[in-house]
C-alpha cells in the first residue's frame, strides 16, 4: 500500500465516521450515545500520544497525567472556586501547557527505554498523588457536581449537545494534528524519531521540537480530560489508572501510530469492545487478546499505520513459505 | 574571510589519545582534503568539529564562535554540516522529505503559521519545496524522490546523504569517506559535485581513504597517524613528504589506495 492508496483509504474511513457521527443520535440509544461520546474524548488522549509516540517517537506514558490536569482543574476550579466552566477548562490546558514545559526539558533529554520508564513513574505518581491528597482532592471518593458547559442558552448538559461538542473538539484535534505533520514541524518529529543525530546536523534543536510535541500532547490530553469529568460532572482517581494509561497505548497501536483516522478508529474499537464481545461472557478477555496478538503479527503498524518492511508474523515463519523480498543495497 | 580552525585540539578517550595537539584551518571555498590510516583521528576530528566529541584540550574556532562549547543544532546553524561514514537515511521519510529535512532552518513559519496557514506561510514552503526538487535533479534522485529512503542503493544513499548536508547551505561541510563504496562512475559524479560545491563558496573538509580522490580534489592537504597531524600544506608537497610516505609503509601515497 503507497502513500495515495493510504491517503484514499483514510479519507473513506473518515467520511465513515462523519456519516457514522451523524447517524448515532438519530437512534435514541442511550448506550450507543454514551459509546460515541466517549470515543471521541479518548480518541483525541489517542491524537495527543500520536503526536509524541506515533509522530516525533518519544514512548511516553504521561498522557494520563496531562488528563488528570485537566479533569481535576476543571472540578476544582468550577466547584471550589466557582470558575465559568468553560474558563476552568482553558485554565487546566494552560496548566498542562505550562506542566509540560517544566517537566519536559530534563525528562525529553532521556532516550528510549528510560523515557518510557520515567513517564510510567510519572502515570503511576498522578495516581497516586490525586488518591493521597484528600485536603485538595476528596481522595477515592472524588470531586463530584462538576457544572456543565453552556454557551448562552444551549446547554452541554443535554447528552445530543454534549456529543457534538466533543466530536467537534476531536475533529479539531484531528486538524491540528494534520496540519501539524504536513508541516516542517512534522518532518522535524519525524527526523529525530528516527535519527535524532543526523535532525541535530541540520540544525533542528531536537530538545526543543521533543518539548513542543509533548506540550501540544499535553493541552490535547488536558482538554480531553476536561471534557471527560464534564460529561459525568465527577472526578476521581480511577479515571487515571494505569490500566487507562495502557488502554490509550492500545488504541493507538491498534489503529495505528502516525494516521489521521487511526485514534479515532482505535478509540472506537476498544470503547466498544466490552459490549462487542459481551456474549462470549467469560471468553471476552481470551478473545480481545487473541484479536491483539493477530494484530500484532499481521498488522505491526496498527489498522492504518505507516506500513513497515514485513510482519513479524513473516519473521517467524520458516524461509521458504516467506514472501519473496526484493533486493536491496548495491 | 569566514574560517573554521582547530589550534591544538587534543582528544582522549580514556588513555588513548585519539587526537593530539592537532591544528588545521578550512577555509570557505577550498577543498581540505584529510587522510590518514585507519584509527588516525579522522572521524574524531570530524565529531569534535560538529560538536558530538567535546575536546580535551585546545580550541576550534569559526569566526568568533568556540564551538566547543556549542551543541550539535548550534554548530550547524552557524553553517556546518556533516555527513556521516554509514550514511544513514532519515527511514520511514522519502527522499525528497530527506531532503525537506536538510532544508529546516530556512523555514520562517513558527507553530502559529502553520496551524492558520496564511497564503506567505504556502509560498515559503513551496518556494522551499521547489528548491528541494531542483537539488535532487542535480544529484540526479529526482526519479526516487518519493521512495522510501529506506530502499535506495548505497550509491544513491551516498548521494542522499551529500544533497541533504548540502540542502542547509552551509559555509563548511564536513565530509566523512563520502566515496566509500562507490562505483567509479558515481565517484566522477561525487567529484564533479564537491567541485560545484567548492566553485558556490564552500569550504570542504573530505576525508577518505582514497587517497587519489582527495589528492585530485584538494587545494590543501593533511595527514594524520596515530592522533597526529604529520604533514599539511599543498597537496604536492605533502605527497612527498618522507613522513607521508613511512606512514603509508614506504608505498606512494596516490597508489596506496585501498
Amino acid at each position: 500500500m503507497g502513500g495515495t492508496a493510504r491517503r484514499r483509504l483514510e479519507a473513506a474511513i473518515l467520511a465513515v465516521i462523519v456519516v457514522g457521527v451523524a447517524i448515532v443520535p438519530l437512534t435514541h440509544s442511550r448506550l450507543l450515545l454514551y459509546n460515541f461520546t466517549i470515543t471521541p474524548i479518548y480518541a483525541m488522549v489517542v491524537i495527543s500520544l500520536n503526536i509524541v509516540l506515533g509522530t516525533a517517537g518519544q514512548v511516553s506514558f504521561a498522557q494520563t497525567t496531562f488528563m488528570a490536569i485537566g479533569g481535576y482543574g476543571s472540578a476544582l476550579l468550577t466547584t471550589r472556586l466557582g470558575f465559568n466552566p468553560w474558563l476552568a477548562l482553558a485554565a487546566s490546558a494552560v496548566l498542562a501547557l505550562a506542566t509540560a514545559e517544566i517537566i519536559g526539558r530534563p525528562l525529553l533529554r532521556l532516550r528510549g527505554h528510560y523515557l518510557a520508564m520515567a513517564t510510567f513513574a510519572l502515570a503511576l505518581g498522578t495516581n497516586s498523588f490525586v488518591t493521597a491528597a484528600t485536603p485538595l482532592t476528596n481522595g477515592s471518593i472524588g470531586i463530584s457536581g462538576v457544572p456543565a458547559l453552556a454557551i448562552g442558552g444551549l446547554s452541554f448538559d443535554d447528552p445530543v449537545n454534549f456529543y457534538a461538542l466533543c466530536w467537534i473538539m476531536c475533529a479539531l484535534a484531528m486538524a491540528v494534528y494534520a496540519l501539524l505533520v504536513r508541516s516542517h514541524i512534522g518532518r522535524a518529529w519525524r527526523a529525530l524519531a528516527t535519527g535524532q543525530d543526523i535532525a541535530a546536523t541540520l540544525g533542528i534543536d531536537v530538545t526543543h521540537y521533543k518539548v513542543l510535541a509533548f506540550a501540544i500532547g499535553a493541552v490535547i490530553a488536558s482538554l480531553a480530560g476536561s471534557l471527560y469529568v464534564e460529561y459525568t460532572s465527577f472526578v476521581g482517581p480511577d479515571l487515571y489508572d494505569i490500566g487507562i494509561v495502557l488502554n490509550i497505548l492500545l488504541m493507538l497501536f491498534i489503529g495505528g501510530r502516525g494516521s489521521h483516522v487511526g485514534p479515532v478508529i482505535g478509540a472506537a474499537l476498544l470503547t466498544l469492545a466490552p459490549q462487542l464481545l459481551a456474549g462470549l461472557e467469560r471468553y471476552q478477555n481470551l478473545v480481545f487478546f487473541i484479536f491483539l496478538l493477530l494484530l500484532i503479527l499481521i498488522w505491526p503498524a496498527g489498522l492504518f499505520g505507516r506500513v513497515r518492511d514485513s510482519g513479524p508474523l513473516e519473521t517467524m515463519l520458516p524461509a521458504w513459505m516467506r514472501r519473496r523480498r526484493r533486493e536491496a543495497g548495491p | 574571510m569566514t574560517e573554521l580552525a582547530l589550534v591544538g585540539v587534543t582528544k582522549r578517550f580514556g588513555g588513548l589519545v585519539a587526537v593530539s595537539e592537532a591544528s588545521l584551518a578550512v577555509s570557505v571555498g577550498r577543498i581540505h582534503g584529510l587522510i590518514g590510516p585507519n584509527g588516525a583521528g579522522k572521524s574524531t576530528t570530524i565529531g569534535l568539529i560538529s560538536g558530538f566529541l567535546r575536546p580535551d584540550a585546545g580550541r576550534i574556532m569559526f569566526g568568533a564562535h568556540d564551538l566547543a562549547r556549542l551543541a550539535p543544532f548550534q554548530i550547524a546553524r552557524l553553517g556546518i554540516s556533516r555527513t556521516f561514514q554509514q550514511a544513514p537515511p532519515l527511514a520511514g521519510l522519502s527522499v525528497f522529505e530527506n531532503v525537506l529535512v536538510g532544508m529546516h532552518t530556512r523555514y520562517r513559519a513558527g507553530l502559529g503559521a502553520v496551524l492558520l496557514p496564511t497564503s506567505s506561510v504556502r509560498h515559503e514552503s513551496a518556494a522551499i519545496e521547489g528548491a528541494a526538487r531542483e537539488l535532487l535533479a542535480t544529484f540526479g534522485l529526482e526519479a526516487q524522490a518519493q521512495a522510501d529512503a529506506r530502499n535506495l542503493t548505497f550509491g544513491q544513499l551516498r548521494f542522499l546523504e551529500v544533497a541533504r548536508a548540502i540542502a542547509m547551505r552551509p559555509c563548511i561541510l564536513l565530509l566523512d569517506e563520502p566515496a566509500a563504496g562507490l562505483n567509479d562512475v558515481e565517484r566522477a559524479r561525487l567529484a564533479a559535485l564537491i567541485r560545484g560545491f567548492r566553485d558556490d563558496g564552500v569550504g570542504m573538509l573530505l576525508v577518505d581513504h582514497d587517497v587519489p580522490f582527495v589528492f585530485a580534489l584538494c587545494d590543501r592537504m593533511t595527514v594524520m597517524n596515530f592522533g597526529s597531524i604529520i604533514a599539511s600544506g599543498d597537496p604536492d608537497a605533502v605527497h612527498r613528504d618522507p613522513a607521508v610516505r613511512e606512514a603509508y609503509l614506504g608505498a606512494d601515497p596516490a597508489g596506496a589506495a585501498r
